[in-house]
C-alpha cells in the first residue's frame, strides 16, 4: 500500500503539471509566434518583428505583397466599438432586470415563485445555436431589421439569467436580521431597501454585471445569427477572418485580447479575494 | 393605499419588466421555432402554412416521398454529434479528475492559485483560444514540424479538419466546466472512509471503485451534463477545426439558415438538439433526486 501511494503522489503531481501545460502552453506559443516575421507561415520562425502589432493598431498602412490584406484597421476598430456599445448596453439592462427579479423572488413569497426559479435556468441551458436561430426567425417574422438593437435584445435574454443567479446567491447568503432591525428602528421599506439591502447586495450586483459584460463581449453564436449584414462585433469579425484563412495580424489581435482579458480577470478576482 | 396592494404593486414593478422582456424575446421566439419546425419549406426560402412532419422525417427516416428518398446523411451527422459530445465528456473527465485530486491535496494558497489558473481561460475570448489550435494542428504547425524533423513521419499528418481535432478543441474550451463540479465533490471527499476501506483489506482498485468513485459521482455527473449539452449543439468548434469535412448538427443548422434557406428543416434540427438536452436534463434531475432520497 505504501509503495502504491509513493508511486501515486509524484504521478499525480506530474499529471497535474501536464494538465496546466495543456491549458497554457498553446497560449504561450501563440504569444511567442505573434512576433514572428514570417508573413506566410506563422509557425516557422524567421525573425523577430513587431510589424503585425503596428499594422493592427493602424500605425503602419504599408501592405506587404505577400499578405492578402482584406481587413482594414478601420473595420477592426468599428467591430471593437460595436462590441463595447453592445456590452455596455446589455450589461446595464441585464443587471437592472436580473437584480429586480432576484429581489422580487427573495422578498416576496408568491404563487409561481418556484416556477420562476426553474424558468430562470432555461436561458442558460438552451443551446446558444437554438436561441440564436429562434431569435432570427422571430425578428425576421416581426419585421425588425437586424442590427445593434437586435443583438442587444438577443444577448439580454440569457444575460438576465446570469445576473439573476449571481445576485440570488448573494441574497441567499445575506443576513436578514439587519433588515428586521432596520424595520424595528422605524425605517420604511424603501429606506431599508436603499440603506440596508442594496449596500450589502452591491458586490453581488457588481459581480453579475462584470460576468454579463465579459460574456457579452465574447458572445459569438447568438450574435452571429442576429447581427445582420452591416454590423459585426469583435468575435464575429475574428470568426469571419478565420474562416477566410489565417494571417499574422490575427495573431497580434489574439495576443492583445488575451493580455487584456487576463489583466481584467486577474484584477477582478484579486479584488474579490481581498473583500473576503 | 392598503399594505397588501402596495406590496403587490412593488412586486409587479420588480417582476414585471423582466417577465415581459423574457416572455416576448425568449419564450415567443422558441414557440415560433417549434411551430416553424412543423411547417413546409417554401420554394424561395419562406414557409408554407401547412402541417408538414417531413422535416423531422428527413432526419429520422420518413422523408417527403414527393421530393426525395430518405438520405441517411442527416442521421449520420446527428449520431456523429452525439458521439463527439460523448467523447468530449469522457476526455474532459480523464483530463480533470486526477488533477482535481492533486489540487485538493495542496495547501490553501496553492489551491486558490490553481483554481484561479483554471478559471482564467473562461474569461478570455473563446475564438482566440480556438484559433491557437488551428495554428498548432495545421500541416505546417509545430507538431508536424517536430515529428518531421525527428524523422518519425515522412509526410505531415492531417490533424486539423478531423473528428479528433474537434474533440480536442471542445475539450480545451470545456475543461473549466468539468473541473469545477468535479473538484467540488473531490474536495468534500471524506478520506477517513477511504482509510477505513483500506484497513478493512480492500485493495486500491476496489477502494476506488467502491468508495471514491461513488462519493465523487455527483460532481462527475454534474460536470458531464454541463459539458455534454453545449458540446452537442456546438457550432464554432466544428466550423473552425472541422472545416467542411467533419460536420456537426450546429454546422448543419447554420447551413439551413444562412445558405440553404430551409428554415423549417433547420428548426427541426434545432428541436432535435433541444429534445436531447431535455432528456439529458430529466435524467440528471431523476438521478440526483434518487441520490438525495437515499441520503447520498
Amino acid at each position: 500500500m505504501r509503495l502504491f501511494s509513493n508511486l501515486l503522489r509524484p504521478g499525480l503531481i506530474f499529471y497535474t503539471m501536464l494538465f496546466f501545460a495543456f491549458i497554457y502552453l498553446p497560449l504561450a506559443l501563440i504569444t511567442v509566434y505573434s512576433f514572428n516575421a514570417n508573413p506566410v507561415d506563422m509557425m516557422t520562425w524567421t525573425g523577430f518583428t513587431t510589424e503585425w502589432y503596428w499594422q493592427v493598431l493602424g500605425f503602419r498602412t504599408t501592405v506587404s505583397e505577400t499578405s492578402m490584406y482584406i481587413e482594414s484597421t478601420g473595420q477592426l476598430i468599428a467591430a471593437l466599438r460595436n462590441s463595447l456599445i453592445i456590452a455596455g448596453s446589455t450589461t446595464l439592462i441585464a443587471t437592472i432586470l436580473g437584480t429586480a427579479l432576484a429581489l422580487a423572488l427573495y422578498r416576496y413569497d408568491f404563487y409561481g415563485a418556484r416556477l420562476y426559479r426553474v424558468l430562470m435556468f432555461m436561458p442558460m441551458l438552451v443551446p446558444d445555436i437554438v436561441l440564436g436561430i429562434a431569435l432570427l426567425i422571430f425578428f425576421v417574422n416581426a419585421g425588425i431589421s437586424l442590427g445593434i438593437a437586435t443583438i442587444i435584445i438577443g444577448q439580454c435574454t440569457f444575460l438576465i439569467a446570469y445576473v439573476f443567479i449571481v445576485v440570488s446567491s448573494r441574497l441567499a447568503g445575506m443576513d436578514r436580521s439587519l433588515e428586521h432591525a432596520s424595520a424595528d428602528l422605524g425605517a420604511n421599506e424603501w429606506t431599508t431597501l436603499r440603506k440596508v439591502v442594496l449596500p450589502q447586495l452591491m458586490p453581488g450586483v457588481a459581480g453579475g454585471a462584470l460576468l454579463a459584460f465579459i460574456i457579452s463581449m465574447d458572445d459569438l453564436v447568438i450574435t452571429y445569427f442576429i447581427s445582420g449584414t452591416d454590423v459585426t462585433t469583435l468575435p464575429v469579425f475574428i470568426f469571419g477572418m478565420l474562416r477566410r484563412g489565417i494571417k499574422p495580424e490575427i495573431n497580434a489581435i489574439a495576443v492583445m485580447m488575451l493580455a487584456f482579458s487576463f489583466i481584467v480577470a486577474s484584477l477582478g478576482l484579486y479584488l474579490r479575494s481581498r473583500q473576503k | 393605499m392598503s399594505a397588501p396592494l402596495r406590496e403587490r404593486l412593488q412586486l409587479g414593478l420588480l417582476l414585471g419588466p423582466a417577465s415581459i422582456f423574457l416572455a416576448i424575446f425568449f419564450l415567443v421566439p422558441l414557440g415560433i421555432m417549434v411551430v416553424t419546425s412543423f411547417l413546409a419549406p417554401g420554394l424561395y426560402g419562406g414557409v408554407e402554412w401547412e402541417f408538414y412532419p417531413h422535416n423531422f422525417g428527413r432526419i429520422l427516416g420518413f422523408a417527403d416521398p414527393a421530393f426525395e428518398e430518405f438520405d441517411p446523411v442527416y442521421l449520420e451527422i446527428f449520431l456523429r454529434s452525439m458521439r463527439i459530445a460523448a467523447m468530449t465528456v469522457l476526455a474532459t473527465l480523464l483530463v480533470c479528475y486526477p488533477a482535481a485530486f492533486c489540487i485538493s491535496m495542496m495547501s490553501q494558497w496553492w489551491k486558490n492559485f490553481c483554481l484561479f489558473l483554471i478559471a482564467l481561460p473562461f474569461f478570455t475570448s473563446l475564438i482566440v483560444r480556438l484559433f491557437v489550435w488551428v495554428l498548432i494542428l495545421r500541416q505546417s504547425g509545430p507538431i508536424n514540424d517536430v515529428l518531421l524533423s525527428l524523422g518519425l513521419i515522412e509526410r505531415p499528418l492531417e490533424m486539423i479538419y478531423t473528428e479528433g481535432a474537434i474533440i480536442l478543441g471542445l475539450v480545451y474550451i470545456f475543461v473549466p466546466f468539468m473541473f469545477m463540479p468535479v473538484y467540488a465533490s473531490v474536495e468534500k471527499l471524506d478520506w477517513s472512509l477511504v482509510r477505513a476501506s483500506q484497513d478493512l483489506g480492500a485493495g486500491p482498485i476496489r477502494t476506488f471503485m467502491r468508495v471514491i468513485l461513488p462519493l465523487t459521482a455527483p460532481g462527475i455527473i454534474g460536470g458531464s451534463v454541463i459539458v455534454f449539452i453545449p458540446a452537442l449543439g456546438n457550432f464554432v468548434v466544428p466550423a473552425i477545426l472541422g472545416g467542411a469535412k467533419v460536420m456537426m448538427l450546429g454546422n448543419l443548422i447554420e447551413q439551413q439558415f444562412l445558405s440553404a434557406r430551409n428554415w423549417p428543416f433547420g428548426s427541426a434540427l434545432a428541436m432535435l438538439v433541444m429534445s436531447v438536452m431535455l432528456i439529458v436534463m430529466m435524467g440528471f434531475v431523476l438521478i440526483s433526486g434518487r441520490r438525495k432520497g437515499r441520503g447520498a
